[in-house]
């Protein structure tokens, strides 16, 4: 047990040191120097509070969108939609809180916006289930329309119903300050939101763990003939994996909207999605190990750009850092097992030999 | 005797976990058939994908005719003269048999009527009545083996490796083969056979190599032993066979389930099975015969609710159960232990615990408080480890991990206890070493003793023979008759097998 816990700290270790030399000589490429921008780097995501509490800031939706991918992953279901599931949900967000503010107290404004959110994004991801349990349609390409999809719906909304009182960008006006999620840390941008991804997080892992709903989705993605032939009923376990995913992904719409933005503008966070999927990739889909991957990729991204402001360095480089350590963290499984399956072979020889 | 023709010395092979091969030698002269006789999991088929080059030994060197040799692939092992055919045949159904012969072998444009007629002669030499333009798909299990065999003797092959070669075959059909064998051999080739089953030994093998973990424990001639001596080197110990002396008549004759004029048409318009009538009494076993594939899966399916009949009816306790579902059918008490376990009988990936969960994971009895009861369920997988002698660390341990015999025992301690009515057997030995074989024969036993129904279909006759109380044949979807087990011989029951007609059949046919 020991040797596989310092294998698994060794191999992430060197993956993340690796992945940042070769994105360096990436670096070298551009004429510059990567120990100076490394150095700028990670002083820089520790210098103040504000931008080390932005680390987590940007964590939060990487939670909710991961754990989308996730989720069904587990199902050996694929939702690359997880996109238009956060886009559902910060329409809805939005809407819901400029609708309710002046109506109802915050704290409970939230609480509905919440629900909703939850609901639309669920629904919106339970559609691809139905299709794919009642037409037996491709889930991996339906859930990618779907973003488009969505991205259309929002943008209509923007131009039309949501938009601000101006009626000059397509955004919506901004959110009264009674329906922002609270500080967890004055000074910071450090919201609830992140709480509540955390708690998403150790939830999924006991919803997967622990419950027999969790065995059963588990059950229907190791092996769906068998899980069949047991009595459970896979299609019905489709739907309700891409509701549970949907719904995920439509939180981080909310911690969006109600917690960094204050408002929904058209075509933000364009990439949530995408990195959702690599930090669940990253993770090896285990909703524990999301918490840190989804950390490691906010603290990428707030070091990227302030690296880009100071150093004149493309802040795109980041994203090929994060290629970069996400390729070899897939390396290091296979290491790992090979190092494990090694190891029992020298201990089998050992004891054949005496 | 002389110099051997192949020898292998001190070989040893290590995967992770598992000494599959330790410190094995042995030769095979020219014109010899040797046997290599052992369990599942006794090492026979790593130390021939060895020779054949599928493997690389960790430990060990071969020598031809004295010389010593290297062999690092199959293409060089062919070189060599040695081929090797699978358990599992590596045909290309979409092509002919031609085709599938010269696969590999030819370059450039093929002259399709050159290799058909070369094919057609090599056929002939050796007796085989195939048709080179046959496509793969269209044959018999049976000939597509003669196809596996041509194509080794097309390559030239001196050394003829077969792992379990009569498995998938009827006895008429085995016959053959060991003809093939002895015809083979005569002309100074040699055969390695892998083989447990020790009737085939007996009665083709020149001599015989017994593995057992791994190891060898014994290299004898086949004059000078017996099955019995055979059977303890295999297992090293003594089993207790079970026989039908062992058991009381069946005193309970009320009728538990019913199969009613069962039709299931498939999607292709050929119906798996035609009207199919069986009756299974409280206290008895009715087995099914016949090669597989010929609607045994479907039989079994329709029982446990998996697929519902186009026609008929089935009926539990005099209550219609046609059109009950799986799940539905569980909670009546229907066990079910599929023939293909991986694919539809447990998740390898899981635990023993967990598996043990998979078809009562809607009952309450294993929650607590909306949670999974863990500790509840380990003790109970615990409990059956204990039972059924499932080897094993934990309750944690994952399926996949576990050797072929003590996947099975899971499957089976969990059917066991979820049949509380009806267990639907789908050859639960397939493959199986025999201490398994005879624990599982036990617990089958057992269960009827309680008084629980048992459809048990099987392709090894020794097995329905053992444990039948009625046999029912089935050929193409059709039954061709039910028989009490003494109304049968094993001439009779292979001719019915083979699609014979109960009034074409006597008892001393064959």
């Amino acid at each position: 047990m020991q040797a596989k816990l310092r294998d698994l700290l060794i191999t992430n270790i060197l993956a993340i040191v690796l992945g940042l030399v070769a994105s360096g000589l990436m670096l070298l490429f551009l004429g510059k120097n990567p120990l100076s921008a490394y150095s700028v780097l990670i002083t820089s995501v520790v210098r103040d509070g504000y931008t080390f509490a932005d680390i987590f800031v940007k964590a939060t939706p990487l939670m909710f969108t991961a754990l989308a991918f996730a989720f069904t992953y587990k199902a050996n279901l694929y939702n690359i939609g997880a996109q238009g599931q956060f886009y559902i949900g910060a329409v809805i967000a939005a809407a819901g809180s400029l609708l309710l503010q002046n109506i109802l107290p915050g704290w409970l404004v939230l609480i509905i916006t919440l629900l909703l959110t939850i609901v639309g994004g669920g629904l919106w991801g339970a559609f691809i289930g139905f299709v794919k349990a009642r037409y037996n349609s491709n889930e991996f390409l339906v859930s990618m329309m779907s973003t488009y999809v969505a991205l259309a719906i929002m943008n209509y909304l923007l131009r039309t119903f949501l938009i601000e009182g101006k009626a000059e960008y397509p955004q919506t006006d901004a959110l009264a300050a009674s329906v922002w999620l609270p500080r967890i840390i004055p000074g910071t941008r450090l919201h609830i939101g992140f709480v509540l991804a955390v708690l998403a997080c150790v939830g999924v892992w006991v919803l997967l763990y622990k419950t027999t709903l969790g065995y059963r989705i588990r059950a229907v993605g190791y092996n769906a003939g068998a899980a069949e032939m047991s009595g459970i009923n896979a299609k019905k376990l489709y739907i309700l994996a891409f509701f549970i995913s949907g719904a995920l992904a439509g939180v981080a719409g909310f911690t969006e909207v109600n917690g960094v933005q204050h408002m929904l503008v058209q075509g933000f966070n364009p990439d949530l999605g995408a990195a959702g999927i690599g930090i669940a990739i990253l993770a090896n889909g285990n909703p524990i190990g999301i918490i840190f991957a989804a950390i490691l990729f906010g603290a990428l991204k707030v070091g990227g750009t302030i690296m880009g402001q100071m150093s004149g360095i493309p802040s795109s480089i980041i994203e090929l850092m994060q290629g970069f350590v996400m390729v070899f963290v897939i390396l290091s499984y296979f290491v790992r097992t090979w190092l494990e399956n090694n190891r029992e072979k020298r201990k089998l020889q050992k004891a054949v030999a005496k | 005797m002389g110099t051997a023709f192949f020898e292998l010395r001190g070989i040893s092979k290590y995967f992770a976990k598992v000494i599959a091969n330790q410190d094995v030698s042995f030769s095979i002269q020219r014109g010899e058939v040797l046997a290599l006789l052992g369990e599942n999991g006794a090492g026979k088929s790593t130390i021939m994908k060895i020779l054949y080059g599928l493997y690389k030994a960790d430990e060990g060197n071969f020598f031809k005719d004295g010389k010593e040799i290297k062999i690092a692939s199959p293409k060089e092992a062919m070189e060599l003269g040695i081929s090797m055919i699978q358990q599992h045949f590596s045909l290309v159904p979409a092509h002919t048999v031609t085709e599938n012969i010269i696969l590999g072998n030819v370059r450039g444009i093929i002259d399709h009527k050159l290799f058909r007629e070369e094919i057609k002669r090599l056929a002939e030499l050796y007796g085989f009545e195939l048709n080179p333009n046959d496509y793969i798909r269209d044959l018999a299990v049976g000939v597509q083996q003669k196809v596996e065999i041509l194509k080794a003797l097309y390559q030239k092959t001196n050394l003829l490796i077969m792992d379990e070669p009569t498995a998938v075959l009827t006895p008429q059909e085995a016959e053959n083969l060991m003809g093939f064998v002895r015809d083979f051999t005569a002309q100074g080739n040699s055969v390695i056979f892998i083989t447990h089953k020790l009737k085939e030994v007996m009665s083709v093998a020149d001599r015989i190599i017994v593995m057992r973990a791994g190891r060898v424990y014994g290299d004898i001639k086949r004059a000078e032993t017996n099955e019995l001596e055979l059977s303890k080197l295999m297992i090293g110990r003594d089993l207790k066979w079970v026989t039908k002396d062992d058991r009381q008549e069946s005193l309970d004759q009320e009728v538990r389930l019913e199969i009613q004029h069962v039709t299931l048409q498939e999607k292709t318009g050929v119906p798996a099975l035609k009207d199919i009538s069986l009756t299974l009494h409280k206290g008895e076993i009715l087995g099914i015969a016949g090669v597989s594939g010929n609607g045994q899966q479907e039989l079994c399916e329709i029982v446990c609710g998996a697929i519902l009949p186009t026609k008929g009816r089935v009926l539990l306790d005099g209550e219609d159960i046609t059109e009950r579902k799986i799940r539905a059918r569980i909670d009546l008490g229907i066990g079910y232990v599929p023939a293909d376990r991986s694919s539809d009988g447990m998740i390898m990936d899981m635990s023993i615990a967990e598996n043990m969960l998979l078809k009562s994971s809607y009952d309450k009895k294993w929650q607590k408080r909306g949670f999974i009861d863990k500790k509840k369920l380990n003790q109970y997988a615990l409990q059956e480890i204990g039972e059924y002698s499932i080897k094993a660390p934990s309750p944690e341990t994952i399926a996949r991990g576990l050797s072929g015999g003590n996947q099975q025992k899971v499957v089976l301690a969990r059917e066991v206890d979820n049949g509380e009515k009806v267990i639907v057997f789908d050859q639960p030995t397939r493959g199986l070493d025999l201490g398994a074989v005879n624990h599982i024969h036990q617990v089958i036993l057992q269960e009827r003793a309680k008084g629980k129904s048992v459809l048990l279909v099987s392709t090894e006759l020794s097995e329905i023979f053992a444990l039948s109380d009625r046999i029912a044949i089935l050929y193409k979807g059709e039954i061709q008759g039910v028989f009490n087990s003494a109304e049968l011989t094993t001439a009779k029951i292979g001719l019915l097998m083979a699609g014979f007609r109960e009034g074409e059949v006597s008892n001393d046919a064959g």
